[in-house]
């Protein structure tokens, strides 16, 4: 009996931990979203009951989101936006972590706490500090006239995409690395051996045994950075402050911030969770199937 | 006939607000809720003709509004409360830190000051119980919103002094809370212009429409901003097309000026912030909407050495036709210590106190009668080319252009028109 209960309930913490810091806000956000607002002081006023629930905000963030809408545009820009960023992270993030996993050696560590370290500084505060970087006098173009790649300084905070994007690779990059540098440096350096036995070349291991055996970690990277890259306002606000590059957040962020019609904020914030949560059942489904391949699931 | 709420038996809660106004939940009851409890108004007017937050009338700078008290205001002749904590919940960086600790020292307390992002926002919090500060500041387009939930409390003008003594004559008495029942005014602005002498070539200020000049920049692409405020950005459309009622709840004027703003998406790649006070002195940008007090805190504090004052413009709109506001102070009904609060209110009006918070910290001019444009030039705090920066009593007088409250389907349709503005359109 004691051990029947003994493992189940080391997962009470965690159970209590999800229940008060996410079940709760997020039925909370629900209950706003399908609210009402005080007539007097604009604040919104939660609808517990599911059976009273106003879905109409739900309706009119649809309509604003459909094409011809007048948040299509940003929405598909956040798109485009996070993808981009994905994309370019994943480049630049799965060589760092797998030279950091295969071949750093006594390195590795050292390597770690590099990319960690950044962390270590608030997000704003780094991002405050490229508004700096990247001034028309600032470094980045001081070093890019200097090396020729430009022959006069570009006004990087000008209200461009590209700037936007690159804010946020920097600025989510080190939460793609680290659960991927863990996916790659727990394979078993023996199946890679088996490859080259069976006559496979370097490249051909890579994309065989270590790309596909590593696709938990990239998926588990992408969602931890995908989720809080779609609902990022502050990264184009201070990279850019130009509404032709702000992100679904900003819409999320004025609705928030006072005025009467706090619940056309929480109604979008369910509609985009509603969006992440098709990502996150994806992630769920291929992680649950790597799994059942290794013979993990079932084994329990 | 007016009943002085102290003639009331009860004062009237905000559950009966709530109560009276029972209805639509985006909109108040027609029936002027908390006037209709004080048996009848003492508004001298019934503001634009719509009602604000509970049903309060609007006031316009031509319709005058008293509001009513909900309580009863301290009574006169209390020592001030000493010992512990007073808070003062305003913008960040927006009173000069020095005087608010020698009020603390005179008065044997510890000021410290709580930040809100905008006034509506604190007002939230402020109602949600997240803060419990003492005093705070208070802008007359969201008063109604204090009052009608009974977050500021009316005020005993005996304990402020200074308010007759050296403010202007429309500030004593002004137009969005007659008798100054709950607020002070804390400093004033207009809205206009603010460029880059050596980077923008165009005369604005002889322009036939000064505010073209942001749909003829393209010259000046990713320097080009607005403030991020939508009455302001709106306004500012509005204006340029001559209309001149900026509190309009016509959806075609709204959405027409809406429609004219995303054009300078393509023009200058537009930036909405409201960092002009230090962006255009820095040079980060060379055109941008601007309050009046921007400039003088830029001249002051952020002109690099080696750039020439002159190297700032400032244009606004002559009288009449210029956007202009005041900020104003209140006293919490969280405070616990109402009596300093009515003499921290009293002290900001100071005249040594308000000019010294002017020049030697926020550039944002308090309307006290001895400010005069011409003497701040003489004694060097304004380059004489910014002269027009600064506000006089006439600014403010009833043919003046201010944003005032609007209802709440008015501020629907302009805060969904500014949502469609910052959604920047198709990349």
């Amino acid at each position: 009996m004691y051990r029947r209960w003994l493992w189940p309930a080391s997962a009470l913490p965690g159970v209590l931990w999800l229940v008060l810091l996410f079940v709760v806000p997020f039925y909370a956000v629900l209950a706003v979203a399908l609210g009402t607002v005080d007539p007097i002081l604009f604040q919104p006023v939660p609808t517990w009951n599911p059976l009273e629930w106003n879905v109409g905000w739900l309706n009119e963030v649809f309509t604003r989101l459909a094409p011809g809408g007048i948040w299509f545009d940003v929405g598909v820009r956040t798109i485009v936006y996070v993808v981009i960023a994905l994309a370019l992270c994943l480049l630049i993030g799965y060589p760092v972590a797998y030279y950091t996993a295969r071949h750093a050696g006594r390195w590795k560590g050292l390597i770690l706490i590099l990319i960690i370290m950044p962390l270590w500084i608030s997000y704003m505060m780094r991002m405050l500090a490229w508004v700096n970087l990247l001034q028309e006098d600032g470094w980045v173009n001081e070093v890019l006239m200097f090396t020729q790649v430009l022959s006069e300084p570009q006004d990087w905070l000008g209200g461009r995409d590209l700037t936007v994007i690159l804010a946020l690779v920097y600025g989510y990059i080190p939460f793609l690395i680290l659960p991927l540098f863990a996916a790659l440096d727990r394979i078993d350096r023996s199946h890679l051996e088996a490859a080259r036995d069976l006559g496979a070349s370097p490249w051909s291991a890579f994309r065989r045994v270590t790309l596909p055996l590593s696709k938990t970690g990239i998926l588990g990277g992408a969602v931890l950075i995908t989720l809080p890259m779609f609902g990022d306002y502050y990264t184009p606000n201070i990279v850019s402050g130009a509404p032709s590059t702000s992100m679904i957040g900003n819409q999320i962020d004025l609705y928030f911030h006072g005025g009467p019609q706090p619940t056309i904020g929480a109604a979008l914030t369910i509609v985009l969770a509603a969006f992440l949560t098709i990502l996150m059942l994806y992630y769920m489904r291929t992680i649950h199937r790597a799994q059942r391949e290794a013979g993990t699931v079932g084994a329990l | 006939m007016t009943h002085h709420p102290k003639e009331r038996p009860n004062s009237l809660s905000r559950r009966g607000f709530l109560l009276r106004s029972a209805g639509a939940a985006a909109a108040v009851s027609g029936a002027g809720p908390l006037l209709a409890a004080c048996g009848s108004t003492t508004s001298e007017s019934n503001g634009a003709g719509g009602e604000g937050p509970g049903g309060l009338p609007l006031a316009r700078p031509d319709k005058r509004v008293t509001l009513p008290r909900w309580e009863d205001p301290i009574e006169s002749g209390l020592e001030p409360e000493t010992g512990g904590t007073f808070t003062v919940f305003n913008y960040p960086a927006y009173f000069y830190r020095k005087l608010l600790n020698e009020f603390g020292d005179k008065y044997g307390v510890e000021v410290q000051v709580t930040p809100f992002d905008n006034i509506n926002s604190g007002l939230q919090r402020l109602a949600s119980g997240g803060v419990e500060p003492d005093v705070m500041e208070i802008t007359p387009d969201t008063l109604d919103i204090g009052v009608a939930g009974e977050l500021i409390k009316p005020l005993n003008l005996d304990y402020i002094p200074n308010l007759q003594k050296n403010i202007w004559p429309q500030l004593v008495d002004p137009f969005y809370d007659g008798e100054s029942r709950y607020t002070v005014p804390y400093t004033c602005y207009a809205t206009g212009i603010a460029w880059r002498t050596d980077k923008v070539t165009e005369d604005i200020a002889g322009m036939d429409q000064p505010w073209d000049i942001f749909w003829e920049s393209q010259a000046y692409k990713g320097k080009v901003g607005l403030l991020s405020e939508n009455r302001e950005t709106i306004g500012m459309a509005l204006l340029r097309k001559g209309i001149t009622d900026i509190n309009t709840e016509d959806p075609e004027l709204v959405n027409q000026a809406v429609s004219d703003l995303q054009e300078l998406y393509e023009i200058c790649n537009v930036k909405v912030d409201d960092l002009q006070y230090q962006t255009i002195p820095e040079g980060s940008s060379w055109l941008h909407q601007a309050w009046s007090g921007d400039m003088i805190a830029g001249y002051i504090y952020y002109l690099p050495k080696g750039t020439p004052a002159s190297a700032l413009g400032f244009w606004r709109a002559p009288h009449g036709k210029v956007p202009v506001q005041n900020d104003c102070f209140a006293v919490c009904s969280t405070t616990k210590k109402p009596v300093l609060s009515h003499l921290f209110l009293n002290y900001l009006l100071d005249n040594g106190v308000a000019y010294e918070n002017f020049v030697d910290f926020n550039g944002y001019q308090p309307p006290l009668n001895e400010i005069d444009p011409a003497a701040l030039v003489r004694e060097g705090v304004v380059p004489e080319h910014l002269e027009n920066s600064v506000l006089t009593d006439d600014d403010l007088g009833p043919d003046s252009l201010q944003y005032g409250t609007l209802t709440s389907e008015g501020q629907q349709l302009w805060q969904d028109g500014y949502s469609n503005f910052l959604a920047g359109g198709g990349s």
